[in-house]
């Protein structure tokens, strides 16, 4: 630092930025005055020169708190990788520092999806892996030995810091330096971004909502400069997004439908043109590049609407250069009747031949069902079993929004009222990401920058017209304020304004409530990254009879011992949910995994689990399944085990097997596990090997033995025995079972 | 004194576990035998002496002996046990259902002979073979037209059956030319139960009934449903000879004279020795015992066996399979063994070359599709051990530079790029030094 | 109407032709670059619709270098076309402080030639680069 800058009559925080927007004044006149006043020693800065420091000191403080708000989980538990897909990355990162990239790129992995394998370096986005990979190499590099799960903990977070920067700069593209401040302060703690960026939280959401922001900002700088440089650079940040992250197909649509509402309002312009037309030869070509996406961008429906707009936006570029070429309006006006016609001809028939051939493939499900939220339900239960993926609450927009909820219109507002090329851009992001957030719950994620940037334009415009005329009425007696140059708005409402003390201090008192309004927000940010979004969620903890925090590390404890009890070679069968996880930390082969690529494979899981004893054991010899692991949470209360997802299993396997029927398993429509629950429920073997010995034992003072804590019944059938499979390993709270399947029978 | 003759004779044979019953050599060794009463011993002393003559050590034993144990600190003294103790209704000392079973379970044979009213013990371990033995106590085998001509018994219980099973490695090669007295219990095969056999079945005229009172209903065996003698080979090559005739085995039957009825011709001795003796020569595992050794696979050009294949690869696969001769390895030859390529269904089939040396080799493609494959061979021939081996590889699908380099209906499009390339080039130039305006 | 649209469509091309005659030599030299690229494309397409598709990667990428460097050199011709009234670089109050402070905005550009010209040849660079890659 510098030094101390003089004393400002700045009211408020420091979250207001300064009254005057003077854009980044070129450093390289700065420096000679900074070393002149240093050596003068009278610490006495120029305006420019306060407002830099001020400006870099709130950048650090944002950066600073953006990375240290999300180390809860890392302070109360230890520095671990959070949840299942995680477990993925993180091994695919080893695995990348250990083999190499070449390896990496190739990796054939025989050890998931036994026996049908999977093409790991096909069909992941090596974004987040290269990303932490080449931190790890730097770091070491440097001579740090730090250990590659160090650095993929607290890959999420640096990025998040690094995305505040990006936002700074966003909202100074599109408003003014003080928005971008602001727009840092909100999306640093904003929970709907912490919820996918905490410490452990190793996925590729963590680093994409950097590249998305990244790619948007360069666009919208190429758009507002015309230079071919930036246009580059938003195709290199295209590149990175889609290494990075499948929502890049947001992008890849957000951006061909802004250069077309463009095209519609009349803002054509030649820097658009240069923008558009280079980020997307360059980054659909890289874009390619990742075996993963392969030939999507010319093959997949969803990526038509670039090509449309690319096609449309030559034509446009056409038809600009021949009336400018042509002097006579009417010859121009023919000419443009013919071209026009003819191109919407060709391309209709274009498109209509593609899709009808089947060349252009369809959206595919998961996209589609943004469009029609009823589609996954009825065609598609894998993706409609998870949880993330379900429709929106009013309750989870406030909680992971807060008071940007209703800051986001005030900003729309304030957008519409000043258009430009920029300002269209953020308007359609915040309304299409809005919308998609309101399909399902994971996308609100993609809605925080944009709610943050739009929410931090109302904030900042409003602050500043209060704080002048707050100040206003100082201005006219100190000649010898600092601020200097007041703009001409400044000066007009310095006339207007002495004559009304009362907007003065209305405006203070508003002021005040934003600020406690902002306070507020802080505070709520912090809560909510503290109690719901810094757990591990593979460590459970709850509160002991006497407070006191107790720690349930089942699962941790089952996969060690699957790590060491087992033979190299055993397979593993489980519900998809824990196959990250069991490949990661128990080092066993398994046989379906979070990848969910293979729906017929999982159903035949499913079939097994949901069958009787004797026709799964006859589906798992097929398999060559050596152990089954299930999850139970019926003795400390847990709720999500499989019994509770048990139904999701019927579907998914009555999908594909129609023998297995929902109604089955089902009572009146009702799914119960106690005495009256349905025969073929009480006998499956999912219900055999959740409630195995179970009937013996007492869970809760007062309440029979085989009373289930997680739904709070007694269970039906106590006495089990198992025919074909002997329990191998119940960790210490019966959270995770494991049981071995037997050999065929000697003499049978 | 008796008690220290035994403690002695046990002590005396730990020495012996090191060298029988070894998977080098397959063939039993110690015998215990389980007798109701001694006078088994002499009453069936041809049988026992074939036995010793052969080389085993028999243990002989009153089923009841509270001294009776199988094992001793985890190891087993016996590498086969012989049940002629139809009548028993408990083991004496540590033996029991249970007891029996895990011998087996661990590998070794058993002969077990039931007669006239079994008890239920000896029924209930036949029971867990798959052989059920009649469940009216009083019953007995009789056929009116398949007896044997005697002057003692005129009620047809004692029966000449040559319905054989067809088979040279139970049986031998030699042809049983006299037909088998049998006299005793009749027991069906549980249905269920893939793995037991059938090696002396009743003929169709035969029933199982009591053979002094007249029953009120019909007999629930009857015909060739009813099984004499049965064999067992489990799934981890232990053999269980079951029969339902201690007389079987008996000198009485060994030496006498056998002439079915209806038929006039005399056979000097009956069958029952050389049936007896090759029976339990396969019980033992003097013939019909396969080793395999040495699968080993590798690409074609190379030794080591790799971790990993690719598709399309060209490999050799091989393995030695062996049979023991009662004293040696013999080399098998066979022109049936196949080798499968498989996951979760064969890809490849093919049938193993042999150099008659006991090495079975063949050579094919790795197919076109990856994932973890298995090497299967499953062997499963009738008196034969079951050979099942596999072995486990992944196939990795190509990598990113296996393909083929150039190619060449691309050739216009390598054109067409550098074309480009070489066009910027030139461009710049021109645009550069454009001198006008 | 089919005679009127035909004089119109000649009258069109008289006076397209004459316009586009006044033009500098060096826009005409991009023009020139851009149809060879063009054309390459589409002899390419054509290829292709006559051999089928086989290595789809080296097709695409053949017919997405001719379509990069066409764009590309449009984009040039756009920053360098002395006629185009120079894109707005900065905010109002940037292009007002010109003003005030007496720089005509129309005499200083504020893309030079030279800054166009180099930031085409890295993206063609890049282009090239990613075409090598993708080619096979």
């Amino acid at each position: 630092m510098v030094g101390k800058p003089q004393p400002e009559p700045v009211n408020g925080s420091a979250k207001s930025g300064p009254s005057q927007s003077h854009l980044a004044p070129s450093s390289s006149t700065l420096k000679p005055d900074l070393l002149s006043n240093f050596s003068l020693k009278s610490l006495k800065l120029k305006t420019k020169q306060q407002e830099l420091l001020i400006r870099i000191a709130i950048l650090c403080l944002v950066y600073i708190l953006a990375f240290i708000t999300r180390l809860f989980s890392v302070l109360r538990y230890e520095s671990m990788i959070h949840e299942f897909d995680p477990y993925f990355n993180y091994r695919t990162t080893l695995f990348l520092t250990q083999k190499g990239f070449y390896e990496f790129w190739n990796w054939f992995d025989s050890e998931s999806w036994y026996p049908l394998g999977r093409i790991i370096g096909g069909t992941l986005y090596p974004g987040l892996m290269v990303t932490a990979a080449l931190i790890y190499w730097s770091l070491r590099f440097l001579r740090f030995a730090v250990h590659i799960r160090e650095v993929c903990v607290l890959t999420a977070p640096f990025f998040a810091s690094n995305t505040t920067l990006v936002a700074y700069f966003f909202g100074k593209e599109i408003w003014d330096s003080g928005a971008g401040l602001v727009a840092a302060a909100l999306i640093a703690i904003c929970p709907g971004y912490i919820s996918r960026s905490v410490a452990g939280s190793y996925d590729n959401e963590g680093v994409a909502i950097f590249a998305l922001l990244l790619t948007f900002y360069l666009f919208v700088k190429a758009v507002n400069t015309g230079s071919l440089a930036w246009a580059l650079a938003s195709a290199f940040g295209y590149f990175y997004m889609v290494s990075a992250w499948g929502g890049y197909v947001f992008i890849i649509n957000l951006i061909p439908l802004y250069v077309l509402v463009l095209l519609v309002t009349g803002r054509y312009s030649m820097r658009l043109y240069v923008a558009y037309n280079c980020m997307y030869v360059l980054g659909m070509l890289l874009a390619m590049q990742i075996r993963f996406v392969g030939f999507q961008h010319v093959q997949s429906g969803e990526h038509m609407a670039a090509m449309g707009v690319f096609f449309l936006i030559q034509v446009f570029y056409f038809l600009d250069w021949v009336k400018h070429l042509l002097s006579d309006a009417k010859l121009f006006q023919a000419f443009l009747r013919i071209t026009v016609t003819s191109a919407i001809g060709v391309g209709g028939i274009a498109l209509g031949l593609g899709m009808a051939s089947g060349y252009i493939s369809p959206w595919t499900g998961r996209f589609y069902s943004l469009l029609d939220p009823t589609y996954a339900k009825d065609h598609i239960p894998i993706i409609a079993s998870v949880s993330e993926h379900q429709p929106t609450a009013w309750s989870s927009f406030m909680f992971d929004f807060h008071i940007l909820l209703f800051l986001f219109p005030a900003g729309l507002y304030f957008c519409f009222k000043r258009l430009s090329d920029a300002t269209i851009f953020i308007v359609m992001y915040g309304l299409t990401s809005m919308y998609f957030a309101g399909v399902m719950v994971r996308l609100i994620l993609v809605a925080t920058p944009a709610v943050c940037l739009i929410s931090a334009i109302a904030v900042s415009a409003t602050i500043k017209n209060l704080t002048q005329v707050v100040r206003s009425n100082n201005k006219v007696p100190q000649a010898g304020s600092s601020k200097g140059t007041g703009s001409s708005k400044g000066s007009s409402k310095v006339s207007i304004d002495q004559s009304q003390p009362f907007q003065r201090n209305g405006a203070i008192a508003l002021l005040l409530g934003a600020f406690y309004l902002l306070s507020k927000y802080a505070t709520h940010c912090t809560w909510v990254t503290s109690e719901a979004y810094s757990s591990p969620s593979i460590v459970l903890a709850a509160r002991g009879a006497h407070g006191n925090r107790v720690i349930f590390d089942d699962y941790r404890e089952a996969y060690f011992w699957l790590r060491q009890n087992t033979p190299p070679d055993a397979k593993v069968m489980s519900w998809w949910d824990y196959g990250y996880q069991i490949t990661a930390m128990g080092n066993r082969t398994v046989i379906v995994d979070n990848n969910t690529w293979n729906n017929t494979h999982i159903a035949t899981v499913g079939h097994a689990m949901s069958s009787y004893e004797d026709e799964a054991y006859d589906i798992m010899r097929s398999l060559d399944v050596d152990y089954v692991l299930v999850v139970f949470g019926g003795v400390t209360g847990y709720s999500s085990d499989d019994i509770n997802k048990f139904l999701w299993m019927v579907r998914i396997g009555g999908g594909v097997f129609p023998v297995i029927k929902e109604p089955d398993y089902l009572v009146n429509g009702e799914y119960r596990v106690d005495k009256g629950a349905a025969p073929k429920m009480l006998n499956c073997l999912m219900y055999k090997l959740s409630y195995y010995r179970f009937g013996e034992l007492t869970t809760e003072y007062g309440k029979p033995p085989g009373y289930d804590r997680a739904r709070g019944v007694e269970i039906g059938n106590k006495d089990i025995k198992l025919e074909y499979l002997e329990e191998a390993f119940t960790t210490s709270n019966w959270i995770v079972r494991i049981y071995k399947v037997k050999p065929p029978k000697n003499r049978w | 004194m008796q008690r220290l003759l035994v403690f002695l004779t046990a002590i005396s044979l730990i020495p012996l576990l090191c060298n029988s019953f070894s998977p080098e050599n397959p063939t039993d060794r110690r015998l215990l035998v389980l007798l109701d009463d001694f006078s088994l011993k002499s009453t069936h002393s041809i049988f026992f002496q074939s036995l010793k003559s052969r080389g085993f050590d028999l243990d002989f034993k009153l089923a009841d002996d509270p001294k009776l144990s199988l094992q001793r600190y985890g190891q087993y003294l016996y590498d086969g046990l012989i049940l002629f103790s139809p009548t028993t209704e408990s083991f004496g000392g540590s033996l029991n259902l249970g007891a029996v079973l895990d011998f087996v379970d661990s590998g070794h044979d058993l002969i077990l002979a039931a007669d006239a009213s079994p008890s239920d013990l000896i029924r209930n371990v036949a029971t867990e073979f798959g052989v059920d033995f009649d469940e009216d106590s009083s019953a007995v085998v009789i056929d009116h037209t398949n007896y044997a001509v005697s002057e003692t018994e005129g009620d047809h219980t004692l029966i000449a059956s040559d319905n054989f099973i067809q088979s040279d490695v139970i049986l031998g090669k030699t042809k049983i030319e006299a037909p088998v007295l049998f006299k005793g219990v009749a027991h069906s095969l549980n249905a269920a139960n893939s793995l037991v056999l059938n090696v002396l079945s009743a003929s169709p005229s035969a029933y199982s009934s009591n053979p002094i009172f007249k029953s009120s209903r019909p007999p629930s065996l009857t015909g060739s449903a009813i099984s004499l003698v049965s064999v067992v080979q489990a799934r981890n090559n232990a053999r269980i000879l079951i029969s339902g005739s201690l007389d079987l085995f008996s000198n009485r039957l060994f030496s006498s004279v056998v002439q079915k009825a209806g038929s006039s011709h005399k056979y000097k001795k009956s069958g029952n020795k050389q049936y007896v003796t090759e029976l339990s020569k396969w019980v033992f595992h003097e013939r019909g015992h396969l080793k395999a050794v040495n699968i080993r696979h590798h690409k074609i050009g190379e030794t080591d066996e790799p971790a990993v294949y690719r598709i399309k690869d060209d490999l050799d696969f091989s393995v030695e399979i062996y049979e023991w001769s009662g004293k040696s390895w013999e080399p098998y030859v066979a022109n049936d063994i196949q080798v499968q390529f498989y996951m979760m269904s064969p890809y490849v089939l093919k049938t193993l070359i042999t150099d008659q040396k006991g090495l079975y080799y063949t050579s094919f493609k790795v197919p076109d599709i990856y994932g973890v494959f298995q090497f299967k061979v499953e062997y499963q021939k009738l008196g034969y051990t079951t050979l099942s081996l596999s072995k486990q590889i992944p196939v990795r699908p190509f990598k990113h530079n296996e393909y083929e380099r150039f190619i060449t209906t691309a050739f216009p499009y390598y054109g067409a790029s550098f074309t480009t390339m070489a066009g910027f080039f030139i461009f710049s130039f021109i645009f550069l030094y454009n001198k006008s305006q | 109407m089919a005679r009127s649209t035909g004089k119109d469509a000649q009258a069109l091309f008289h006076s397209l032709r004459s316009a586009y005659a006044a033009t500098p030599t060096n826009l005409k030299i991009i023009d020139l670059y851009v149809v060879f690229a063009v054309s390459t494309a589409f002899i390419q397409v054509a290829y292709m619709a006559f051999v089928g598709s086989f290595p789809f990667n080296s097709f695409l990428s053949g017919v997405l270098s001719c379509i990069g460097t066409a764009v590309l050199a449009v984009c040039l011709r756009i920053q360098v076309n002395k006629e185009n009234k120079e894109f707005k670089l900065k905010l109002e109050s940037i292009y007002r402080h010109k003003v005030l402070s007496g720089i005509s905005a129309d005499a200083e550009r504020d893309l030079p030639a030279e800054r166009a010209f180099a930031d085409f040849v890295l993206c063609n660079l890049v282009l090239h680069l990613v075409i090598i890659n993708f080619l096979g």
